[in-house]
């Protein structure tokens, strides 16, 4: 699998989940949202989010339905399940104690 | 959390695997979805429609890689990938449709011999007994200097169920014999195979009965009381036609009224390999059955007819039991010193009784399974070195595919899948044959077992053997796959890649392919060596004949207990039966005999002190074999008498007791000595005396291979014998007699049954010749299958070295070298492979002879003849095998071998 250099390993799960766990959306939806809400600072290749998708959904978090658009074209809605969401909790947390930690080691001033 | 994970994800598994092109379909049109968006967003933007197109597909990073990846995400690949791998070789294999249907033909041959030999040996040896937890079931023997798998008498039984510990119970049951049986007391009764077994056997065994109920445990107690009876499965099915309401009837069992209690299950056949009790009856009734009229088989502590089993308690070893046992016979033998000297007990499980020493038939399977193997060797060497040339013919490839990025360990795996379709299609058909050489045996259910009793073959096709057989067929697509695989995919690139077909220099590249040559060679001249062997020793047996004559003999045997005569009656009926067949018209001469030489039955065992003879100090007597005889039986039998006379009229009761013995027996206790007018006295130096008073030549007596035995004859008038055959020497046609003998059988008792009538010919052939001759007929078609393997694999081999070595060979004649040059350089190497391979195959040979000698023939030493006949021909074989390809080399012309590629 071709790591998606740009993120810190396993946050583009931890991204999707969340960005999931507000709504159901299609690929599309998902790469737009990606960047409208990270800018330009997570740059995520196109080509690297469905195949993490697909990891996610073999792994239970999330579950894909075929459903219509608003302009009627069939697309792959994912949504998160219950599973998904106690997943999205326990990396949140990890996250939040990684970035706590690591955040706290920089301000460490020097002397 | 792990299960409900593995709930959801097992269902996406298995749709990906199972609806497989539909979840494909869904992945494109996801990914269309994605690019058509991302093309229309690109035209918004003022691209043109191509540049939006392409712009899409750069964005993806390589689209068919991603689909890769996902696909890689569903975590099937290791299926998908085997079903690709199964696909491409299956179409590969089809493409070398003929190299495919021999190597499948060679692997099936190989597995299919296997497993029906297989079935053989689960039967005889491995086979655990029909009972719940049958390895916690043991058996438990007396033990002399004679005999280490004595039986016990009743009252040693009943002691060691009363005085051990270490046991679940303790059973004993007599050996299967012959019982009349009637439904109705008016019938004439039928000979049927009863057993009669100790009042907590079934219980013990933990066998609940199918209907009614089993025995209780003190049925077994009181001589008389209980008469009642168990019916074997199939007996109640051909017999009562499955009828519940048997239960509660009487039938007869040699003339005494007994009441059915029970239906043992389906699943019990009983404890014996071959045989099939018909019924069980308590041990409380061995007035009815006992054959041994002279011994009170309750009372007599050496009257040892019972073989004792025993479940382990749970927790207690082999060896507690074995040691409690120790202690209680050293007890027997303090206190009945009279019967128990120099006796002790042993403990056995199940499979140290089935590999007993003084059993022939575990032994025969065991040689077979070796044999079998053999071909199986050769048959996966012949197939390793097909694929060994066949995968270095397809060098290219796997460079090709080695460069373009494919792991080696993928390859490998490529090519083990190949040859695990190989191996599967060959064990299947391998596991027909193997199902036919069962059908086979079977099919000899009436050759060799010619008795009333129910006796079956035992061999079959069941669970057991077919899984040994598909984890051979997996084995050996291991191990004539994994070679070729390890080998072709450890490959040059840059020269793979150049061409075809140049070996790499260097030595180890044909180390491969003569360890194959050398194996082959010498497997085949084993397994010949073998085979020849046995046929040989086979032929030596029977060729070394009987010592009497077989011919012109009708057998006929008589039970009068089955119509309750007493001893006196019977005696009497012997006696009117023998004055009236005399005079018979037919009849040259008759005479009475308790066991037929190579019959179905065992001979009885005479305990002795021989007269003037220093015992050991720690024996009491001396055990040999006997047969009860009337004063006709020599004659009739044609079995000279060396010295001294035969039988007498005037040897009658009254008259001083008289014995006749083989000369065997008289060199075995007065060497040098004459031993007519010596004595022997029974049982012990205070016992009877008895006179010698002839010795009759040395003949076979218990089979065709047996080494030479003591044997003693007892006149039937002083030692009197209930169940009797007469043998009636005829001179024409014996079955000729049949008639006369019934007729003269009606005078004397219209209800006696007739047993076993039949020419003692024929009887000799089913029991002594046709056994044998199955044998070597399957030794046979194992050495003819592996040496025809051998050779096609050798020719195979030396013909693929020999093409490899085309262009060389045409350099060589372009440079001058004669084509005998050519022959002498091709045929060299051969030769020295097929030397190393009769070297190492002749050692093993003489392996094998030794075993087998050590275990069937009498026969010791070497026998030349099988070598000097093996070796050369087979060495010849091969170098024919050689030479074929070696010619056809050296005839190449330069020209077109060097542009041979």
């Amino acid at each position: 699998m071709s790591k998606p250099n740009d993120l810190v390993q396993g946050t583009l799960d931890l991204l999707l989940l969340k960005i999931l766990a507000l709504e159901p959306l299609h690929g599309w939806a998902i790469s737009l949202r990606l960047k409208s809400i990270s800018g330009d600072v997570l740059q995520v290749s196109e080509g690297s989010l469905y195949p993490a998708l697909h990891k996610l959904e073999q792994e239970g978090w999330i579950t894909a339905e075929w459903k219509q658009t608003e302009n009627n074209r069939r697309a792959k809605f994912y949504s998160l399940t219950r599973l998904g969401k106690r997943q999205l909790e326990s990396e949140a947390a990890n996250w939040q104690r990684l970035s706590s930690a690591i955040s706290q080691v920089i301000q460490l001033s020097e002397t | 959390m792990r299960m409900e994970h593995w709930r959801f994800t097992a269902r996406l598994r298995l749709r990906s695997i199972l609806r497989g092109r539909r979840v494909e379909q869904e992945l494109n049109e996801e990914l269309q979805f994605h690019l058509e968006h991302k093309i229309e967003e690109g035209i918004a933007n003022g691209l043109s429609t191509k540049e939006a197109r392409y712009a899409a597909m750069r964005a993806m990073d390589g689209l068919e890689q991603r689909k890769q990846e996902m696909r890689d995400m569903r975590r099937i690949h290791w299926l998908t990938d085997f079903l690709d791998d199964a696909r491409f070789a299956i179409r590969s294999l089809r493409r070398t449709s003929g190299l495919t249907a021999f190597v499948v033909i060679t692997l099936a041959l190989g597995i299919g011999m296997t497993s029906g030999t297989f079935s053989m040996v689960d039967a005889l040896i491995f086979r655990p007994y029909p009972v719940p937890r049958p390895s916690g079931v043991v058996t438990l023997v007396s033990t002399t200097h004679d005999s280490s798998f004595d039986d016990f008498s009743y009252r040693e039984y009943l002691d060691i169920r009363g005085k051990t510990k270490s046991y679940d119970g303790v059973i004993a049951n007599a050996a299967m014999e012959a019982v009349g049986f009637s439904a109705e007391p008016a019938a004439t009764p039928r000979i049927k195979g009863g057993m009669m077994v100790s009042g907590n056997y079934f219980h013990v065994l933990g066998v609940e009965p199918r209907l009614g109920r089993s025995f209780r445990e003190d049925e077994d107690r009181v001589p008389g009381r209980n008469a009642v009876v168990v019916l074997g499965p199939d007996f109640w099915k051909h017999e009562f036609a499955s009828d519940p309401g048997v239960i509660g009837k009487t039938i007869r069992l040699n003339g005494s009224d007994f009441t059915v209690i029970g239906v043992a299950p389906e699943t019990f056949p009983g404890m014996l390999i071959f045989g099939h009790p018909d019924f069980y009856m308590p041990l409380s009734m061995a007035r009815v059955f006992s054959t041994n009229r002279q011994k009170n088989f309750f009372e007599d502590r050496d009257d040892r007819e019972l073989t004792v089993r025993a479940r382990l308690q749970p927790g207690a070893t082999l060896q507690q039991g074995q040691n409690e046992l120790a202690v209680l016979a050293k007890t027997f033998e303090r206190e009945y010193p009279k019967f128990n000297r120099g006796r002790s007990a042993a403990v056995h499980t199940q499979f140290e009784m089935r590999t007993r020493g003084d059993d022939g038939n575990w032994k025969f399977g065991v040689i077979f399974a070796i044999l079998a193997l053999a071909v199986l060797l050769v048959a996966c060497t012949n197939v390793a070195g097909l694929l060994l040339s066949r995968a270095r013919a397809r060098r290219r490839e796997i460079a090709v595919r080695l460069a373009i990025g494919a792991g080696r360990f993928r390859l490998i795996r490529l090519l083990l899948t190949e040859s695990l379709i190989l191996a599967s299609l060959g064990g299947l058909a391998g596991i027909a044959i193997g199902y036919g050489v069962v059908l086979w045996f079977q099919s000899f259910q009436n050759v060799i077992f010619m008795t009333d009793l129910p006796f079956s073959i035992p061999f079959r096709m069941d669970t057991r053997v077919l899984l040994a057989s598909l984890a051979l067929s997996a084995l050996s697509a291991l191990l004539c796959g994994l070679a070729p695989a390890l080998q072709s995919t450890r490959v040059d690139l840059v020269n793979g890649l150049k061409s075809a077909d140049v070996d790499v220099p260097g030595r180890k590249r044909l180390w491969g392919r003569n360890v194959l040559v050398v194996a082959q060679v010498s497997a085949s001249l084993m397994l010949l060596t073998a085979s020849f062997l046995m046929v040989r020793g086979f032929q030596h047996d029977l060729r070394e004949g009987t010592g009497f004559a077989k011919d012109h003999l009708l057998m006929v045997s008589f039970d009068p207990r089955l119509v309750q005569y007493s001893a006196a009656q019977t005696q009497q009926f012997y006696k009117l039966l023998a004055e009236r067949v005399r005079v018979a018209p037919g009849v040259a001469s008759e005479s009475l005999t308790q066991n037929i030489p190579l019959g179905q039955d065992d001979f009885d065992g005479i305990a002795f002190v021989p007269e003037n003879f220093q015992m050991p100090r720690d024996r009491e007597n001396f055990n040999s074999t006997m047969d009860t005889v009337d004063e006709g039986y020599f004659e009739t039998m044609g079995i000279p008498i060396l010295r001294g006379r035969g039988f007498l009229a005037s040897d009658t009761a009254d008259a001083p007791r008289v014995a006749v013995v083989n000369e065997q027996f008289a060199k075995h206790y007065w060497p040098g000595a004459a031993a007519v007018g010596k004595h022997i006295r029974l049982e012990s130096s205070a016992g009877t005396p008895v006179e010698i008073v002839g010795i009759t030549e040395t003949i076979k007596y218990q089979s065709g291979f047996e080494r030479p035995m003591d044997f003693v004859y007892m006149p039937l008038a002083q030692h009197p014998i209930a169940r009797m055959t007469l043998m009636l020497r005829s001179s024409g046609d014996p079955l000729q007699l049949v008639q006369p003998v019934k007729d003269v059988v009606r005078t004397l008792d219209p209800n006696l049954p007739m047993l076993h009538t039949m020419a003692y010919e024929d009887y000799y052939q089913n029991q002594a010749v046709n056994g044998p001759r199955i044998a070597m007929k399957l030794v046979g078609s194992m050495g003819v299958v592996g040496l025809l393997l051998a050779i096609a694999g050798l020719y195979g081999l030396v013909a693929y070295n020999v093409s490899r070595r085309t262009r060389e060979i045409g350099i060589r004649i372009a440079l001058g070298a004669l084509s005998s040059d050519v022959l002498r350089l091709v045929m060299g190497k051969g030769l020295v492979l097929v030397g190393i391979g009769t070297v190492i195959g002749l050692a093993m040979g003489f392996g094998v002879e030794h075993l087998m000698n050590s275990m069937l023939f009498n026969a010791g030493g070497v026998d030349f003849v099988a070598y000097v006949i093996v070796v050369p021909s087979l060495f010849l074989v091969t170098l024919l095998a050689a030479y074929v390809p070696a010619r056809r080399a050296s005839r190449i012309a330069p020209t077109q071998a060097l542009r041979y590629e």
